[in-house]
């Protein structure tokens, strides 16, 4: 940690917003690209943003390659200044670039480092709590690196109430969507069953257009919870069932991920269980035999890339990436 | 803490597995920044703070200096006539590091006051805490009055924990302090705390001990005759005010992990029950390990050097290296307790002594011109005299 910005050099702003100003620049002393996320401060009614407390807090303590890295902070003129890697897409990007050929062995090695970095996040007791396409960064090199931990937090005590208005509405899991205030690391596995979905449909498996909306679309997919399939959930909440919706049957799902093979559907059906309770945790995701059946993932630096861009489209991506 | 909760590798799906280093938890709680950036020996805790002091001091001279010198050249009079009691080296009257230690440990506990008073969860209160004890182990009081540091630390670790209060309402609950008193800190205590807001606190393995003693103790079947769940659930009550009363205001945080000091308040409670426990964690399970692999280092990490490792020879006959580990172990715990539970008391009359003296440092020109206004004025005797 240090007080110097010379060590690193701005080279062009990329995005403004509420709480932070985005800058690409380099590291001086490497030549390497860095992205410096400059938290403003003293603006703020209530000080310090809790966004970027908490994004320090986190990214300070987890370091793993499917992590972004905090690789250091410093402050200059009462403004605290994030310097993270520099990492130039994203998978949302390339869901939505209808020209990229996506073959299921990228699936499978983007799923994979995706839940590599949930898993470290997981035993390190933190849940990110926002998980979709737009936070899995993409390096030059391929890797795959989970970002924006502005909403993440640690997990407390048993009989701790944590708040259920998280995760970008999509991706979010059943529990919450039913208002759960105690809730596990499930919450981050459904996000990542929602976006392994999206990566085989190239389309956001269930897209609710408002909360209740959420609901529908969801048990429309994957059938209405039941205290015969989810004991006690008619305790939650907000929990409604207005609509009974019966759960897919297995052709209905194949018909749905008609590219998808039979363990891959398993490990979807497990990631989306709506029981929080029986949805498969971080370690038995990553032992799923989908991982062991051909073909073997991708080399990161095999996978497909984003096409060549004019400069004011990268920068207009820059901007949606850090959400400012 | 954990002993089972080892993360499995896809090696181990491998019928012929290249063994891979697996991580174990406390491989995890060595890359935390906690370990990394707060954890000391003894020597070079003490060290840390000797110099914290020793800067603060020298700052606040400089300060003093400063001052001294610009009200002698505005008013040079009283300078002259009273050259002999207006000397900087006779005013000057900075706190020594046991002063500041004492001080420091006067308003730890006021940090308690405030966040009870606030009815924030422990959690809040065991981190705001930890902030307090690692600003000053960067700053001084001689350069940042404790008061504000205080508020200001209770006040960030609430927002750090998910327990975001207002400053409105925060600072309305306060005696004589403002926004901007709390706010214009803040980034300087963030700074001071180089960042890093993770805290890692006793209270959670502790919770971990109690679950894994009921497994270990009670069943299949009870191993003590005395011992019942209710037995263990009052010795988990009480190892919670334990760390409460010592864990949190004593400096143990610094130099052990957390599972030690979990241990230790089990421990100093009842030693009967936690001793058991403990052998039959370390000592009894042993036929269940695997032999042809190192001893690995389980839940308990050693920062610092066992305290008998100086003139110990290397024994030739291999000593069993569960028992090693759970005498080791059993040390560093006893070393806690004791560590814990030296806590300077401060009488009132001595933090008010200490408390002006922090103010006149803070306040040079206040200590000054107080002094000027003494000399100049004569004092009652003499008035009697000439009457």
């Amino acid at each position: 940690m240090t007080t110097a910005p010379l060590k690193y050099s701005k080279s062009k702003k990329v995005g403004e917003g509420t709480y932070a100003v985005v800058y690409l620049g380099t590291q001086i002393s490497s030549n390497r690209k860095i992205a410096i996320k400059e938290i403003k401060t003293g603006m703020f009614k209530d000080g310090l943003d809790m966004s970027a407390i908490r994004e320090v807090k986190y990214l300070q303590e987890l370091k793993h390659p499917n992590v972004i890295e905090l690789v250091d902070v410093f402050s200059a003129t009462n403004n605290l200044n994030l310097v993270l890697e520099f990492l130039p897409c994203d998978l949302e990007v390339l869901i939505k670039d209808t020209s990229v050929v996506f073959k299921s062995a990228d699936i499978k090695s983007w799923l994979l480092m995706t839940l590599r970095g949930i898993h470290h996040c997981h035993r390190n007791f933190i849940l990110h709590r926002d998980l979709k396409p737009n936070n899995l960064l993409l390096a030059p090199d391929g890797q795959l690196k989970i970002a924006d931990f502005g909403l993440a937090r640690s997990l407390g005590n048993a009989n701790e109430d944590l708040t259920s208005n998280v995760v970008t509405r999509w991706y979010r899991a059943p529990e919450l969507l039913f208002g759960a205030k105690h809730y596990t690391p499930a919450v981050d596995m459904w996000s990542v069953g929602i976006i392994f979905a999206e990566l085989m449909l190239r389309t956001p498996y269930l897209p609710g257009k408002d909360d209740v909306d959420q609901l529908d679309v969801t048990f429309r997919a994957l059938g209405t919870p039941t205290e015969q399939i989810w004991p006690n959930v008619s305790m939650l909440p907000q929990y409604n069932a207005l609509r009974v919706y019966p759960p897919p049957s297995r052709q209905e799902l194949r018909n749905r991920f008609s590219a998808a093979t039979e363990k891959s559907l398993d490990l979807l059906i497990s990631m989306t269980q709506l029981d929080p309770s029986r949805r498969c945790d971080l370690t038995q995701a990553l032992l799923h035999e989908f991982f062991l059946e051909s073909p073997r993932p991708t080399e990161p630096e095999d996978l497909p890339k984003k096409k060549e861009k004019r400069v004011k489209e990268e920068d207009d991506e820059m901007n949606k990436r850090f959400k400012v | 803490m954990d002993r089972n909760g080892k993360v499995k590798t896809e090696a181990e799906q491998d019928p012929q597995p290249v063994k891979k280093q697996q991580v174990s938890n406390d491989d995890l709680y060595r890359r935390s920044t906690q370990y990394e950036m707060w954890s000391y020996t003894a020597e070079s805790f003490e060290e840390t703070r000797r110099k914290a002091n020793e800067s603060g001091r020298k700052a606040a001279t400089e300060k003093f200096n400063e001052v001294f010198e610009s009200i002698r050249q505005k008013s040079p009079e009283p300078f002259e006539k009273f050259k002999e009691e207006l000397n900087p080296e006779k005013l000057l009257d900075l706190l020594t590091y046991e002063e500041e230690t004492k001080y420091l440990h006067y308003y730890s506990r006021s940090i308690i006051q405030t966040c009870n008073h606030f009815k924030m969860p422990t959690q809040v209160r065991a981190t705001a805490v930890s902030f307090f004890k690692k600003f000053y182990l960067v700053q001084s009081v001689s350069e940042y009055h404790p008061k504000n540091i205080l508020y200001t630390c209770v006040f960030l670790a609430a927002k750090s924990e998910n327990y975001f209060i207002s400053i409105e309402s925060f600072v309305k609950a306060l005696v004589k302090v403002l926004t901007k008193d709390i706010l214009d800190l803040e980034f300087i205590v963030l700074q001071s705390l180089k960042f890093t807001l993770m805290v890692h606190h006793p209270f959670r393995p502790l919770y971990g001990f109690f679950l894994d003693s009921q497994a270990v103790l009670l069943h299949p079947s009870p191993l003590m005759y005395d011992v019942n769940i209710d037995t263990l659930g009052s010795l988990y009550d009480k190892s919670k005010k334990w760390l409460n009363d010592y864990a949190l205001l004593s400096d143990v945080a610094f130099l052990f992990t957390p599972p030690q000091i979990a241990l230790a308040a089990m421990y100093d409670i009842d030693k009967r029950i936690t001793d058991r426990y403990l052998k039959k964690v370390f000592l009894k399970e042993q036929k269940l390990e695997v032999i042809d692999e190192e001893p690995k280092e389980s839940g308990f990490i050693k920062k610092e050097e066992p305290e008998e490792a100086e003139g110990v020879e290397p024994k030739e006959d291999k000593k069993d290296p569960q028992r090693e580990q759970y005498e080791t172990l059993v040390k560093t715990i006893r070393r806690c307790i004791r560590i814990a539970k030296q806590i300077p008391e401060t009488t009132k009359e001595e933090s008010k002594n200490i408390d002006k003296k922090c103010f006149f440092t803070l306040n040079p020109t206040r200590l000054i011109e107080k002094r000027v206004t003494k000399l100049s004025s004569p004092s009652p005797e003499i008035k009697q005299e000439a009457a």
